[in-house]
């Protein structure tokens, strides 16, 4: 049965466009369309099947699906995570104006997400590609009155269009070289030749783009501008993942094509831009959006190695506690009315929220049981019989567990109002439920670990034996030590209120300075961040891609604007000239 | 027969309907629309109805699939225009004489099987254009003489080509030359005299001041159809006469890389909505041009397929200009909230820029994949590259117009669209949107129109 009937998001959307004129229902067909299609899942049957799109001279260009065990996983996640997202947004989003819109937009999302995680060749791959582009674009650019959010819309959709170019061009490139664009027959084919090294290098560059890897990092993290459960959508199973997945299936092209290397640097260098990010980021939502940057890169780094079980759990256990973080900072923003780290407090007064928001920073930092333990122990198992690559390892988990406690001791003051308490307390329960069931999962999830290496038919990773046991322990070690650290430095009221003040930049909150107790911490905690400003400078002022290649491309925009001065003259000349250079050429070939 | 009689009655019901109606509707612009429209129906009719088939008349004009597509996409092209002029133009009488004698040019052209049909057929078209120019606008008088002189120094080379051929091949009739130091100059007077009609850089460097001077409809009717009509006569004259000298197509390529990064360079610094869909529609003609210059029947069916969409993309995106304008509006800027304004007006501008950048499901993205795949597959990647480059420094300014689009604008207020540039923009969105989730018949088309190209007179 073709997979193509799962589409169930996109039949709600076009019901509730039709049907739902003041978009009072639409909420209802989202949810529904995502649960219907979840519990239609197991009627989808593993195998691969093609339609014709069209023929152009004997060669039949087929929108390919294929289910295989991973894109039964992806499929799972974007199904899973839609209902959740989907019912979170009923708490959230509680403007009934702008209902409609925003559910029709999310369904389209999911639809190009579930198009992209069944597509088995790269016709089908490519549209759902250029149509999750467009659907993260709508939505980070959701708020439309908001200056921020139109900037970050509009740097996303340039950088992401850009790379589907690049993935168009791979493609062309593919069809010439095999003759077939359908995965299966690619990979059996093997790679081989200069153009196809040049086709996997703009399929690099298309997946990078994709998934926010280093140097074109930095659409992700502004595009935090859109509503929080996109947010939430698009960093755990939508989108971003989209590029490494697409790593992951076809890994052995990149590897036969000798890209590993390139992998592994940007990888490594994305994991140490990211944390020092995370480390320094007052944004509630971009300090997690710099972890996902970080976890992405992560996932290519034991991709690079060749430890594709461990990529593909930390694939599946980064959505859960991913997705739980960024609902954890939405209920704040939504308690507090800011997202500014040095303004929200209060996370304690709802216990349902403080737990839940605590199971997913432990899960992130790695303590056992919970999800994100395991998928850190594949990724340290697989550096750790090199010893400086697993010093490297533990050292990003250190500072990942430390980044994560900060944010959520910053967040756990006391609160500064009522109102604020209020906030906590009064949050629908739709959004506090939909955080219960996926710190649940958090836990569930660890169970993948055991289950997955027979439903993927691959070798798993040892957890017993001396080798196994020792890694855990490390692991244990080092989120414990980065966590504690945290704990201590933003443990007492005044450090918090120091960092506010910088925070917020008013110099009425600066006076409170002087007033710090214990300035050592708030000077230890300054330095940390300061290191880790000064490593951003670097990544803001001179790696900005983006930039780079409108200004070059504007430049020279200028210039050839001169040709067009409006006097006929000119034109006529222009034109002769043009006629004598082609009889030049003429003369020359 | 029954062919040429279809052929020969298509074209007077044309010329004669458009004297009838100079005659008769002067005033009643509703009774000229109604008839010019029923005029046009007719002809497509006609066109349509001996499908398939392939005949010659008199040695001059020829019917056959190549020709059909193009006088069908001029015939649908100028419908189109004409609906729009219909609700914008001050003296709408006139546009309809003037627009049904520049498409019986166009006819000549589309149907040419001989350089003298190529030359009446160009110059029964650029004359009453410029007229139209004239008359779209208050004050369009500077583009208008641009026009004209720039039209005036494209026929002098055309004709300087032309006797070039005769000289040294001894017929005007569109065949097969012998290569020759004389036809390879001749090659290149016919790029740049067609080259201009077609909007070829650096032969039209005048396109925008034209396209922003003028009415928005004559610029719809400019850049959408007369644009193509240069296209059709560039391709049956290049390939019919030239295609054993190679060689000379380099001349072609490196005209498509000029153009698409001039189009799109430049492109970025625009300010006004027109100007920028001039230099936009200079850039695609590149990537129109690349696939000419393969020279082989995957590449022109390529280009068949960009020229086909690129009509309707141009004609509905002007549409929507023409309705900005309308209101007086024509920056960018002027697109600020246009989602809050109207939503069907904003989403259609938004599929036509988009299929532009090649948007999958949209006829813009087969034609391009078409392009870059028949320049790959002939050893050209170069070519597919350097269109890819250009295809990422237009998401600059097409995403500069997105965003404005969606941006929301204080006291914005919903705003109605008058019935027939409705219609426009609807006809076009549909177009473009079915044929890209369905493109098996236009590929088709296309692919025995370039076939024809190939086969003809071996």
């Amino acid at each position: 049965m073709n997979p193509l009937f799962l589409l169930l998001p996109l039949l709600a959307a076009l019901v509730a466009v039709a049907a739902d004129r003041n978009g009072s229902r639409v909420k209802y067909y989202a949810l529904l369309g995502s649960v219907v299609g979840l519990a239609m899942l197991p009627l989808v049957g593993f195998g691969t099947d093609s339609l014709t799109w069209f023929s152009v001279g004997g060669t039949a260009i087929q929108i390919t699906t294929s289910i295989t065990p991973l894109s039964l996983m992806l499929l799972f996640l974007v199904l899973a995570m839609g209902s959740l997202v989907i019912a979170y947004s009923f708490g959230f989003m509680d403007l009934p104006s702008e209902q409609k819109r925003f559910y029709v937009e999310m369904l389209g999302f999911e639809t190009a997400m579930l198009a992209f995680a069944m597509s088995g060749g790269f016709i089908l791959l490519f549209i759902a590609w250029e149509f999750l582009s467009l659907t993260s674009y709508l939505l980070i650019g959701f708020w439309h009155n908001r200056e921020n959010a139109i900037a970050a819309a509009r740097k996303a959709i340039t950088i992401v269009l850009i790379s589907d170019i690049a993935l168009l061009a791979a493609i062309v490139m593919f069809l010439n070289i095999y003759g077939t664009l359908s995965f299966s027959s690619i990979l059996a084919a093997g790679a081989s030749g200069s153009l196809q090294l040049a086709a996997m290098a703009l399929l690099l560059a298309a997946v990078i783009t994709k998934s926010a890897q280093f140097p074109v990092q930095e659409w992700l993290t502004d595009a935090m501008a859109g509503p929080t459960p996109v947010s939430a959508y698009l960093h755990s199973t939508t989108m971003v993942k989209a590029g490494v997945f697409v790593v992951l299936v076809l890994l052995p092209l990149f590897s036969e094509a000798g890209m590993m290397p390139a992998l592994l640097a940007i990888a490594s260098i994305t994991i140490a831009v990211a944390i020092t990010g995370a480390m320094r980021e007052h944004n509630v939502k971009r300090a997690i959006a710099y972890s996902t940057v970080e976890e992405l890169g992560l996932i290519l780094l034991a991709a690079s190695v060749g430890a594709v079980f461990a990529a593909i759990y930390f694939f599946f256990a980064q959505s859960f506690y991913k997705s739980l973080l960024f609902f954890g900072a939405g209920s704040s923003i939504k308690a507090t009315g800011s997202e500014d780290l040095g303004v929200i407090t209060g996370l304690g007064r709802s216990r349902l929220v403080k737990y839940t928001v605590l199971f997913g920073a432990l899960s992130l930092a790695g303590f056992i049981p919970f999800d994100g333990f395991f998928a850190n122990f594949g990724i340290a198992s697989a550096f750790a019989t090199n010893l400086v690559a697993y010093a490297l390892i533990s050292a990003a988990s250190l500072a990942t567990s430390f980044y994560i406690f900060r944010w959520f001791m910053l967040q756990s003051g006391k609160p500064v109002s009522t109102a604020v308490s209020a906030g906590f307390l009064g949050l629908p329960k739709s959004m506090s439920y939909s955080m219960a069931v996926l710190a649940v999962s958090t836990v569930a999830a660890s169970g993948a670990f055991f289950a997955f290496p027979s439903v993927f038919g691959m070798q798993g990773i040892n957890l017993q034996g001396h080798a196994g046991m020792l890694t855990a322990a490390i692991e244990t070690l080092v989120a414990a030590a980065g966590a504690t650290a945290a704990l201590l430095f933003y443990r007492r009221k005044a450090t918090v209120k120091t960092l506010a003040a910088r925070a917020v930049a008013e110099p009425a909150h600066s006076a409170g300075v002087a007033t710090v107790t214990n300035a050592a911490y708030a000077h230890l905690a300054a330095f940390v961040e300061a290191v880790a400003t000064g490593f951003a400078f670097f990544d803001d002022r001179l790696i900005s891609a983006y930039d780079i290649v409108g200004h070059v491309a504007v430049a020279a925009g200028s210039h050839s604007r001169k040709i067009a001065s409006g006097s006929t003259n000119t034109y006529m000349l222009v034109f002769a000239a043009g006629v004598a250079l082609l009889a030049i050429v003429v003369v020359v070939a | 027969m029954l062919l040429d009689y279809a052929f020969i009655a298509s074209i007077a019901v044309l010329v004669f309907g458009s004297l009838a109606l100079r005659l008769t509707s002067s005033r009643r612009a509703t009774f000229a629309f109604s008839s010019t429209m029923l005029a046009l129906i007719l002809a497509l009719a006609l066109m349509l109805l001996p499908l398939g088939g392939s005949a010659t008349y008199m040695g001059v004009l020829s019917f056959n699939p190549f020709s059909l597509f193009f006088a069908v996409l001029f015939t649908a092209g100028i419908m189109l225009v004409n609906a729009l002029a219909y609700a914008r133009s001050r003296d709408y009488g006139n546009f309809a004489a003037l627009a049904a004698l520049a498409l019986s040019g166009m006819y000549l052209v589309a149907f040419a099987n001989s350089l003298v049909s190529v030359f009446i057929g160009l110059e029964l078209m650029s004359l009453p254009s410029v007229f139209v120019v004239l008359l779209s606008k208050r004050d369009s008088m500077e583009a208008t003489v641009k026009l004209f002189i720039m039209a005036a120094l494209s026929v002098a080379v055309l004709s300087l080509a032309i006797v070039l051929v005769y000289g040294a091949a001894g017929t005007l009739s569109l065949q097969r030359a012998n290569a020759g130091a004389l036809m390879g100059f001749a090659f290149v007077l016919f790029v740049a005299a067609l080259g201009f009609e077609a909007s070829v850089f650096p032969f039209n460097v005048l396109l925008p001041d034209v396209y922003q001077g003028s009415g928005a409809y004559a610029t719809a009717m400019l850049g959408g159809v007369n644009k193509k009509v240069g296209f059709a006569a560039l391709l049956q004259v290049l390939i019919l006469l030239f295609i054993t000298s190679r060689a000379d197509f380099m001349v072609v390529a490196v005209l498509a890389v000029a153009a698409m990064f001039y189009g799109n360079l430049v492109a970025l610094l625009q300010t006004d909505l027109k100007r920028l869909l001039a230099y936009s529609s200079i850039s695609q003609a590149g990537y129109i041009l690349i696939g000419i210059s393969v020279a082989n029947q995957a590449g022109i069916s390529g280009s068949l397929v960009q020229i086909f969409a690129h009509t309707f993309l141009f004609i509905g995106a002007m549409s929507i200009v023409a309705w900005l304008e309308s209101r007086g509006r024509s920056g960018i800027d002027d697109t600020l909230g246009l989602y809050k304004d109207n939503r069907f007006m904003a989403i259609a501008l938004s599929v036509f820029l988009l299929s532009m950048v090649g948007l999958p499901f949209t006829t813009g993205f087969v034609g391009k994949f078409l392009i870059f795949l028949s320049a790959v597959n002939s050893g050209l990647a170069i070519l597919a590259i350097l269109g890819i480059v250009n295809s990422v420094i237009s998401v600059f300014y097409y995403a500069k117009v997105l965003t404005s689009v969606y941006t929301a604008k204080a006291g914005g207020y919903r705003v109605g669209v008058d019935a027939p540039t409705l219609a426009v923009v609807g006809a076009c969105l549909a177009l473009t949107v079915f044929l890209g989730v369905y493109p098996q018949p236009l590929v088709h088309i296309a692919g025995s129109a370039s076939s024809y190209l190939f086969t003809a007179g071996v």
